[in-house]
């Protein structure tokens, strides 16, 4: 039985290395192949790409981008598009998994997008930034917020979204607020995640302070080794910074655990399964830090009914900000007078007050949001509801 | 601490309960079975499915509505872990050990993304919730629910045990298990008794799918694949192909990341708990009740 283990166990990893090695040939393909895409000249529709979960953890997620984009897409070819040239959108499944990131990057780019519009998944987006800046594509990201992809510094990244640390700001302005004194943070160990706890964790230094970190596996059922390791620190406050589906299960199990403090989590876990997870009792009071969302944003009840009407579903976290993302990118081709990267670029950098959901838009020299828009949301009767906009 | 013991056997009597299946089925034809854990997957949605479909009449009856699933789900589970050792395994008997393994693997993805076709991407909410008030015991906070599925738990271990070791089924599979050309020489229906062993080892990981469901709430279709992979672990640690092997080492798993996490911090717990799966292949490949088995030519 020993021989017949040992040799299985290796096979399994031959195997395995056999398949990630043909992945990668196949992935150096595409990247080679992308060459041949570029003939669509100035004539045909601008592709607009994105990238976003349509499977896996986060699936939920990706209709909600698509849609918005699509709408904004929608909207301005029905004004005769960008001068004179119709936009058109291709969605590529991110599945919040590296793996599946690149290969639809690769796809993207061979397809010919001149701008990227998608990312959710930080940990899935990060991998596609050297695609796209080797095929001269911008990118508008949307969704993915975290600091890593601030810090590769590459000239085609834009960020729609808040960044990690302009959450980590509110959710520390918020804990101030409501008198914490000892926070205790838990992360999922992704990028988004970390990047969120760890910028958190430096503020805490005076009061609130920290009291204890726990980084947790995602896919799983029981955190309740977590959950006794994370109150050995006796919070009076827990900032969880992953994903929803964790949360949920995260929040009931500190309830039962008898953990009677205050509660907030990252936008990640601003999803109404959210509180369907956790139950309605226990998610009751939870607080999250969230970019607006429809629901939020006053006077947007004319893009709610728009958005409804057109895709019979209502819009949810994302939509707006993919919405923007193209907004933004045809803006930045007609100021360019061109699709070519480094002048759509330029333009970008140039765009000052062009309005957006979450204010006037002017990208930071990092290319980032100046202010992030992050405001305090709360779980009241089941229902998630804006708290406090942090004004 | 009794609080951190507590919390690993709860979780132990999880992966016990899918490991079983997982050394069942490798002590009787040495396949390891990583499709395993999407029956769990599969028992889970099972019984979400029955329990939708019962409505209202099911949250009035609350735990007893969960044992009524869960034995549907048993049954359920337990028919398909036949359909799969009939249409992906048996076909390949005689084929060489690697092609039954990737068979293994393209099951597993058959059986979640078929999953996924059926009921969407989205992580489900069990509409029956065990939850209770919890007793503390020596430090421990403890809920009826959490005694009652260790339990039922407990109950199936039990109830296998007899099976292997005082039914003739068991007798059979256990001589297959030693050598099944010799078994099907002393008139033993080789086929019907590696289906019955799919069949139990499936609808026990069914039970637990469903035990998980009632319990955490949460489901998806991709929630097989980690406690596949600790079930794995916890069969390589109680020595595979052992059946009181497979309990222990699921308890003993349990354990370890529940300390693990305790002592170096929840991002090292992973790394605590595989690298002792690291370790008893190098030194102890057997596992803890493993017998060293002599190959002979």
């Amino acid at each position: 039985m020993t021989a017949y283990l040992t040799r299985r166990l290796s096979r399994v990893a031959l195997v395995g290395g056999a398949a990630v090695a043909a992945m990668m040939l196949s992935a150096c393909g595409n990247g080679l192949a992308s060459g041949g895409g570029e003939q669509s000249s100035d004539k045909g529709p601008i592709v607009l790409g994105m990238l976003t979960p349509l499977s896996g953890s986060s699936s939920a997620i990706g209709p909600y981008m698509k849609n918005g984009a699509q709408l904004a897409v929608d909207e301005i070819n029905g004004k005769g598009g960008v001068d004179g040239r119709k936009l058109e959108l291709k969605v590529e499944d991110e599945a919040c998994d590296a793996k599946s990131a690149t290969a639809g990057a690769n796809k993207l780019v061979t397809a010919g997008v001149k701008i990227s519009v998608g990312g959710y998944c930080s940990g899935a987006t990060l991998p596609t930034l050297p695609i796209f800046e080797k095929a001269d594509v911008p990118m508008l990201i949307p969704a993915a917020n975290s600091n890593e992809l601030v810090k590769q510094h590459k000239k085609n990244v834009f960020l729609i979204n808040g960044t990690g640390a302009q959450q980590s700001d509110a959710a520390f302005t918020f804990m101030k607020k409501v008198g914490a004194t000892k926070v205790a943070l838990m992360d999922d160990n992704t990028s988004y995640s970390k990047d969120i706890a760890d910028t958190t964790a430096k503020l805490l230094t005076g009061s609130p302070a920290l009291a204890g970190r726990e980084s947790v596996t995602a896919g799983e059922s029981d955190y309740s080794a977590n959950v006794t390791a994370i109150l050995k620190g006796q919070p009076d406050f827990i900032y969880w910074t992953g994903y929803y589906q964790e949360g949920g299960l995260i929040i009931r199990q500190l309830r039962q655990a008898g953990y009677t403090g205050k509660v907030m989590v990252a936008d990640g876990s601003v999803d109404q399964k959210l509180v369907d997870i956790a139950g309605s009792e226990a998610a009751e009071g939870v607080f999250a830090t969230m970019t607006q969302t429809p629901e939020t944003i006053q006077g947007a009840d004319k893009w709610i009914a728009d958005y409804k009407s057109k895709f019979g579903a209502a819009p949810g976290p994302y939509s707006t900000q993919a919405y923007d993302a193209v907004r933004v990118a045809a803006e930045a081709v007609k100021q360019a007078g061109s699709t070519d990267g480094s002048a759509v670029i330029k333009a970008l950098e140039g765009i000052d007050g062009f309005q957006l959901f979450s204010g006037p838009l002017k990208f930071t020299p990092d290319h980032t949001l100046s202010s992030g828009g992050f405001q305090i949301l709360t779980v009241e009767k089941g229902k998630i509801v804006l708290k406090d906009t942090l004004q | 601490m009794t609080q951190l013991l507590w919390n690993g056997l709860f979780v132990g009597s999880f992966y016990a309960l899918v490991a079983l299946g997982y050394t069942m089925v490798y002590g009787i034809i040495r396949l390891l079975n990583f499709a395993h854990g999407d029956l769990y997957m599969l028992g889970a949605f099972v019984g979400f499915g029955v329990l939708s479909v019962a409505g209202g009449l099911a949250t009035g009856l609350g735990f007893v509505a969960l044992l009524i699933v869960l034995i549907i789900a048993m049954l359920v589970t337990g028919t398909a872990g036949l359909l799969l050792e009939r249409i992906a395994y048996r076909p390949l008997r005689g084929a060489p050990r690697l092609s039954v393994l990737i068979t293994a693997v393209g099951a597993s993805f058959a059986i979640e993304y078929g999953m996924r076709l059926v009921a969407g991407p989205n992580p489900e909410v069990y509409p029956v919730r065990l939850a209770g008030d919890s007793v503390n015991v020596l430090g421990a906070r403890i809920t009826i629910q959490q005694a009652s599925l260790i339990l039922i738990a407990v109950l199936l271990m039990a109830g296998l045990q007899w099976l292997v070791m005082g039914t003739g089924t068991g007798r059979a599979m256990r001589a297959i298990s030693q050598d099944p050309t010799a078994a099907l020489y002393m008139g033993i229906n080789v086929d019907a008794v590696i289906a019955r062993t799919f069949f139990i080892g499936s609808a026990l990981a069914g039970a637990a799918g469903v035990m998980a469901g009632g319990y955490y709430g949460k489901i998806d279709f991709l929630m097989g694949f980690i406690i596949g992979l600790k079930a794995f672990t916890a069969a390589v640690i109680g020595g595979i192909g052992n059946i009181k092997g497979a309990m222990l080492g699921g308890l003993a798993l349990g354990l370890l990341e529940s300390i693990g996490t305790a002592w170096i911090g929840g991002q090292w717990r992973d790394v605590f708990a595989f690298s002792f799966l690291i370790i008893f292949l190098t030194l102890r490949p057997t596992g803890i009740l493993g017998e060293r088995v002599t190959e002979r030519v």
